[in-house]
């Protein structure tokens, strides 16, 4: 039981660490494992399991942001599982928890909505106190607990519940499809808000721009934007032509 | 256009500072990304620098809007030159204009700096050490996390404050109407390019028809993605977001475009017509 906490606790620790602080960069599988070693009591597995997830998992952390495999979770139900089990039976647990808590981490960044909802309302009302409040407070609740809680049952309950769960989401695939597509979809009302409150339709041509740049030229971000410099300086050159001191 | 702005004290800075090193990422989500952290981090300086209610309310809820960059290299550089204007007196049209337009190059630099390559070659490292029993190898990754990746946010923020500052006050007043229309220019062209970038959405459907080939029957897939990518890449991200933005346009609340945005995707997605 106690175990089991604590292995949630640091699970929690390790995703709020990437919300912000990154003093420890808790979600790479070699320092969760390593942790997780520590708390169990065997850095040895911790530092076997962590280690040889880090290696199979580094080219997926290459883009920030993006949903990937939990390997987090993984690293720490594995060395949990290794100590006992051993190194085998470890690494083969933290993979398909891996792959399970990919679905959970597109569930809990979709509800983490509320806190900008909430936030808008509080924005309405002028109330700095109650914004800081849920900041301080709430803003890492969903993410923490949807990788604590998930590491708790797991500890507790043992192998059986971690193939249970993994089989319902196997025979279910249209859960996981539903899901993922509106993680994808969602950034376009973050998109029209911002549009919303640009002049786009005095300057429709430098949205259209930028679009052709992207879509047609697979000009990179950072080419864009220079495109995008040189295009402001030239249309302001132009314009203010003879007012030049 | 607001007249001659706010003096900042050294703490208001560390206030901000500290508050996007605790909270640059908390409540991060799919809608507005790191936007409540943006905003509290900048709450401080915004508080200071917009003495009148009403006018911090404005303040307040234009910096809720859509923020996303690398939390690490580009969030506190954008945060630093903000903190400048602000305290210049900028319009929310100008700081808006800074972040929009800085975000989504500064995401792709950060990224590949901090996530492809700093982390990938300081965990290689240890995850080999590690994996010979060296308990040093854990340790130094920590070590070569901890203190270079403190040490560069502090820079990058008090490095853009100190630059914006002094640029600022070269220019004359007149001069800041013209950086704001710049970079409303340069957030237009960005956001033409990062929307369809970071919106996914695409159809799954097919077509299937025999038809006749030279006499012999076969099957002809029509992939409908393939068809649409011919005529407009981008097509589907592109009309969700107009969607969106018209729907606003009429005076819809963003939670009812949430809601059908909801319903379209899950819907879709769970019927494996987009995917």
């Amino acid at each position: 039981m106690l175990t089991a906490i604590l292995l949630a606790l640091w699970a929690y620790a390790c995703i709020w660490d990437i919300l912000g602080p990154v003093f420890f960069l808790g979600f790479r599988p070699l320092i969760a494992g390593f942790g997780a070693g520590i708390i169990v009591g065997d850095i040895e597995t911790g530092m076997l399991i962590g280690g040889t997830l880090e290696l199979m998992a580094l080219g997926v952390y290459t883009y920030g942001g993006a949903t990937i495999p939990d390997f987090t979770v993984g690293a720490i139900l594995g060395t949990f599982f290794g100590k006992t089990e051993g190194f085998e039976v470890g690494i083969a647990l933290a993979i398909p928890a891996a792959l399970l808590l990919t679905q959970v981490d597109i569930l809990n960044r979709f509800l983490n909505f509320i806190f900008v909802h909430r936030a808008d309302a509080y924005a309405e009302e002028g109330n700095v106190k109650g914004f800081e409040r849920m900041m301080q407070i709430f803003s890492h609740m969903i993410w923490g607990f949807s990788r604590a809680i998930p590491v708790f049952l797991a500890v507790q309950f043992g192998e059986d519940a971690v193939k249970s769960v993994s089989t319902f989401f196997e025979n279910n695939p249209w859960f996981n499809q539903g899901i993922s597509v509106t993680g994808g979809i969602l950034p376009a009302l973050g998109f029209a808000m911002l549009l919303k409150i640009l002049p786009v339709e005095k300057y429709p041509a430098f949205l259209l721009l930028g679009f052709v740049l992207f879509a047609y030229l697979s000009v990179p971000l950072v080419g864009i934007a220079l495109a995008a410099l040189a295009t402001a300086l030239v249309y302001q050159q132009l314009k203010y032509r003879g007012q030049e001191a | 256009m607001e007249a001659a702005g706010t003096k900042l004290s050294r703490s208001d800075l560390t206030r901000t500072f500290w508050r996007y090193i605790f909270f640059s990422q908390m409540g991060w989500n799919y809608e507005r990304m790191q936007s409540v952290g943006y905003c509290y981090s900048m709450l401080p300086v915004l508080q200071k620098t917009h003495p009148d209610p009403e006018d911090f309310k404005e303040a307040f809820i234009t910096n809720l809007n859509f923020f996303n960059t690398n939390p690490v290299v580009g969030f506190p550089l954008i945060l630093g030159a903000h903190v400048a204007l602000e305290e210049a007196g900028a319009s929310l049209e100008t700081t808006e204009g800074l972040k929009v337009g800085l975000m989504g190059p500064l995401a792709g630099v950060g990224d590949t700096l901090v996530w492809a390559l700093y982390n990938s070659i300081i965990l290689s490292i240890g995850s080999v050490m590690a994996l010979e029993g060296n308990i040093l190898g854990p340790i130094l990754a920590l070590i070569l996390v901890f203190i270079p990746y403190l040490a560069v946010r502090y820079w990058q923020f008090f490095w853009a404050y100190n630059q914006g500052t002094e640029l600022i006050s070269q220019l004359g007043s007149g001069a800041i109407m013209r950086v704001t229309e710049l970079a409303t220019i340069v957030g237009l062209i960005v956001i033409g390019g990062f929307a369809p970038s970071i919106v996914r959405m695409s159809t799954a459907l097919e077509w299937s028809r025999e038809v006749e080939v030279r006499g012999e029957m076969t099957t002809q897939v029509i992939n409908v993605q393939q068809q649409l990518d011919a005529i407009l890449p981008y097509m589907l991200p592109v009309l969700v977001t107009w969607l969106a933005y018209w729907l606003l346009k009429r005076g819809w609340s963003p939670i009812r475009v949430i809601v059908v945005l909801l319903v379209v995707g899950f819907v879709g997605g769970a019927l494996n017509i987009l995917g």
